[in-house]
């Protein structure tokens, strides 16, 4: 069995978030978490080629590596694609993920891979390919390895894989009918006095969804109206005074920007752990535009800046988290009586 | 109140002189039933025809199946119906167990939908989430006069099908049942329950997507327009308070799950092995819009907590896809006012996508049973037998061919009865 | 509105108007340009977004 497997700049050993944007190599044989999945895959599975590539550079550039990618797997024969396991890295998880699917979708060959199940790339890929539930934690990696590894061989014998639970994927959202021994009103009285007991029950489905978000009105004459920015990228006053988390943030701050026709590095810092944070550091208008929206302001474009941005850090951040926060936000939103608000996203 | 269930196990029906019950064998006398249904002067004609568990037959599509009962010492049968309005669920009522009467209607109730309507089918792989299979049918395949508005058609099989039903069970009046079933009192009586929680079941009845024809019977007779919610002692439920509407909705629903209905059925066992008290139940009706679901969901809610005093809900829903906003939102309520729920909901996801299927987005309302049957088709056979009322119908249903589980008459199911799920995976 | 480079997950949470940024690691920048043309392309992104705002397309 021949194996193609993909990894980020990190795992590829080529180094750590400042290489980010490392370009894509295809080396021979198995380079880091390729070396254990060869050998769980067992004695005759070979990882002929490992693919590295910076996780900045597989985004940015995201067609022109998946065309790249696709013509050497195409070539290579191989029977199986493995990627990561990504964990909480978002963009490795979004670049493995759209590899994988391209791999599966346009040549056939069966995809596994492994990432946090808060990983957008789990939003994105779930549904086309089976990612294993990693967890955040690196010290698992063997174990996240080996599942990969188990539902890796089932996937290239294509025989049928299970439910989510016990196989160790991340559910796909998919919906498949079973003829089952006990009627509905059964499961739902089980189901009700497990609740009522406080006992774990296992729902059928789960409330949980992105409904649609409507599109409100477009703002008709912005020389009249009140922006305001928002940023996700973790941009705080030096110290940090909110506290305001690199992961996982559970708290917003509103800093205040008045008279300011530009944003200094002196006065700023970065508090997101999910991207290289240097660029912004030395000029935080790379993240926060306060320098063109004061000349648009000035200029009459815009009716009034607001005197204060928001900002939170949107890195590894459950929707438990960000639905509140952004309640919260909206609420000063109203309060403010802004009009319009441009949300700076990393 | 109590209800007393009179069982008469039915292992086969026939055509005969007389209509009589011996032992187990039901004798139907076809000519006596033909006069009663033409007692409707909408019916121009009707023909007769039993099909039994494992015949290689078809029938379609199916208006309703009923199960054959009828009350004892002048008790009112199908109230507002049939018999006077009086209040269901007490005294005695004998049941043909294992024989249905199931009425054919002439037309596909929504050829957009499905060109074959509910099929009944008796034998085949496609029959294993069906209960209906296992029964022996006396079909009745009515001619109504031609050119009659649907409305009156469809309350014309509504009416044949009570009857006749009605009319079977009357042979096992003057027999002795093979066994009884007394329902536990249950109520706000009950002092022997203490310290166990208090289940309510509250269930939609009818949904507002439609408007009732005027005469539609649906509960003890009325339309349920302008309903508010009631609350309807469980015997009610099994005792013939309620039949479905004229117009099917896909997600199922049969008279015969109302006289055996599921859910009442499992919270009454519960009650009796004194795991739970069951309170009582609460019949709603899904709303027709914003206002209407409001005013309904706030009073099923408020029933449930402040006259049945509940501890948790199940609930189920009746209709298509909108009355799920009318079911969360009052198990929204429900969850708000501490009363925990669990409620069913049908597949509506045609692409079996989990987002497809996500029709409200309340995270409270946690505990769902999911009906499946959107995703799965059966090959059915060449049958040796199909009966339609029509002849094109019947070409329709002669198979071989391709069927949407939806349509096998009893494998989805609105009421509880549906051992078909949908897996996430 | 909102301006990123990851547009796919902009579009799976339902995010109406987007505006490309220009990379993860400096979304209204680029830390390749001299200042002057950072400060254009800068300029441009900012009008872009407030198009978006002006207009009921889904973008």
């Amino acid at each position: 069995m021949k194996i193609v497997y993909y990894v980020n700049q990190f795992f590829g050993g080529i180094g750590a978030e400042e290489h980010a944007g490392a370009p894509l190599e295809f080396r021979d044989g198995a380079l880091g978490p390729a070396k254990l999945f060869e050998q769980l895959m067992g004695n005759d599975a070979t990882v002929t080629m490992t693919i590295v590539c910076g996780d900045n550079h597989a985004v940015e550039h995201q067609d022109q590596v998946t065309a790249a990618v696709l013509d050497k797997v195409r070539a290579s024969g191989a029977d199986l694609v493995a990627a990561g396991p990504c964990f909480d890295a978002g963009r490795y998880g979004m670049a493995a993920g759209a590899i994988c699917s391209a791999i599966q979708r346009e040549l056939g060959i069966p995809a596994i891979t492994a990432m946090h199940v808060e990983n957008p790339g789990v939003d994105l890929f779930r549904e086309e390919l089976h990612i294993v539930d990693s967890g955040i934690s690196i010290a698992k990696m063997r174990d996240i390895v080996a599942t990969m590894a188990k539902l890796g061989k089932k996937l290239v014998a294509r025989q049928p894989v299970g439910l989510p639970a016990e196989e160790g994927y991340i559910s796909r959202g998919l919906l498949r009918d079973q003829l089952g021994d006990k009627t509905a009103a059964t499961r739902m009285i089980d189901m009700l006095i497990a609740k009522m007991d406080g006992e774990k029950f296992d729902s059928e489905m789960l409330p949980n969804a992105f409904a649609p978000v409507p599109m409100p009105a477009r703002i008709k004459d912005m020389s009249k109206a009140k922006l305001m920015v928002i940023t996700d990228g973790g941009l705080v006053p030096k110290g940090n005074p909110d506290k305001i988390e690199g992961t996982a943030a559970t708290r917003w701050g509103a800093y205040n920007i008045a008279g300011s026709d530009d944003l200094r590095s002196e006065d700023y810092e970065v508090s997101h752990g999910g991207y290289d944070t240097r660029f912004v550091q030395d000029d935080p208008d790379r993240l926060v535009p306060l320098d063109a929206l004061r000349e648009l302001e000035k200029s009459g474009v815009i009716g009034k800046l607001h005197e204060e941005f928001l900002s939170t850090c949107g890195r590894s951040n459950p929707l438990s988290n960000t639905r509140r926060l952004g309640r919260e936000m909206v609420e000063k939103i109203k309060r403010d009586g802004v009009d319009a608000v441009i949300l700076t996203s990393t | 109140m109590q209800l007393t269930l009179a069982v008469h196990p039915i292992t086969d029906i026939q055509f005969g002189t007389r209509l009589s019950l011996d032992g187990s064998a039901l004798t139907v006398d076809g000519e006596e039933l033909h006069r009663l249904v033409l007692e409707d002067a909408a019916i121009d004609n009707v023909a007769f025809d039993i099909v039994r568990p494992g015949e290689s037959c078809r029938a379609g599509p199916i208006f309703d199946v009923v199960e054959p009962r009828a009350k004892a010492d002048g008790g009112s049968d199908f109230p507002g119906i049939i018999g006077a309005p009086t209040t269901a669920g007490m005294g005695t009522t004998h049941v043909l167990a294992g024989a249905a009467v199931s009425v054919l209607a002439e037309m596909s109730p929504d050829p957009s939908r499905s060109a074959t309507g509910r099929v009944l089918e008796m034998s085949g792989s496609a029959t294993a989430g069906s209960a209906y299979s296992k029964l022996c049918h006396l079909l009745v395949v009515p001619q109504t006069k031609p050119g009659l508005p649907r409305s009156t058609v469809l309350k014309a099989y509504r009416v044949a099908s009570v009857k006749v039903a009605v009319h079977l069970a009357r042979a096992a009046l003057a027999q002795a049942p093979a066994s009884t079933q007394t329902f536990e009192p249950i109520g706000a009586e009950d002092k022997s329950r203490e310290g166990l929680s208090r289940v309510v079941y509250i269930g939609q009845i009818f949904s507002r997507q439609r408007k009732p024809a005027v005469d539609e019977p649906i509960i003890y007779g009325t339309n349920t327009d302008g309903m508010l919610p009631v609350i309807l002692h469980p015997d009610e439920w099994l005792d013939g308070a309620l039949v479905p509407s004229l117009n099917s909705w896909f997600g199922g629903t049969e008279t015969y799950f109302y006289q055996n209905h599921p859910v009442v059925l499992d919270l009454y066992r519960r009650h009796q092995a004194r795991e739970i008290n069951f309170v009582g139940t609460v019949a709603t009706v899904a709303g027709n819009d914003n206002v209407d679901r409001v005013r309904q969901c706030h009073a099923a809610a408020n029933l449930a907590k402040w006259n049945l005093r509940a501890d948790g809900a199940v609930m189920t829903k009746y209709g298509g896809g909108l009355p799920h906003a009318d079911l969360s939102e009052t198990a929204r309520l429900l969850e708000h006012m501490g009363i925990k729920t669990a409620v069913m909901v049908s597949d509506v996801a045609r692409d079996r996508r989990v987002e497809s299927a996500l029709l409200f987005n309340v995270p409270e309302v946690n505990a769902i049973v999911y009906n499946g049957g959107n995703g799965t088709e059966y090959e059915i056979p060449k049958a040796a037998r199909v009966i339609a009322a029509k002849p094109e119908l019947a070409a329709l249903l002669a198979g071989p061919m391709t069927i949407d589980a939806n349509n096998i008459i009893g494998v989805t199911n609105q009421q509880g009865a549906s051992r078909m799920r949908s897996l996430v995976y | 509105m909102q301006i990123t480079s990851a547009l796919p997950i902009a579009k799976m949470v339902g995010s109406n108007r987007v505006v490309l940024g220009t990379g993860i690691v400096h979304v209204t920048g680029d830390a390749k340009l001299p200042l002057k043309d950072e400060k254009d392309l800068r300029r441009k992104l900012v009008q872009q977004a407030l198009d978006a705002l002006q207009s009921n397309e889904k973008q």
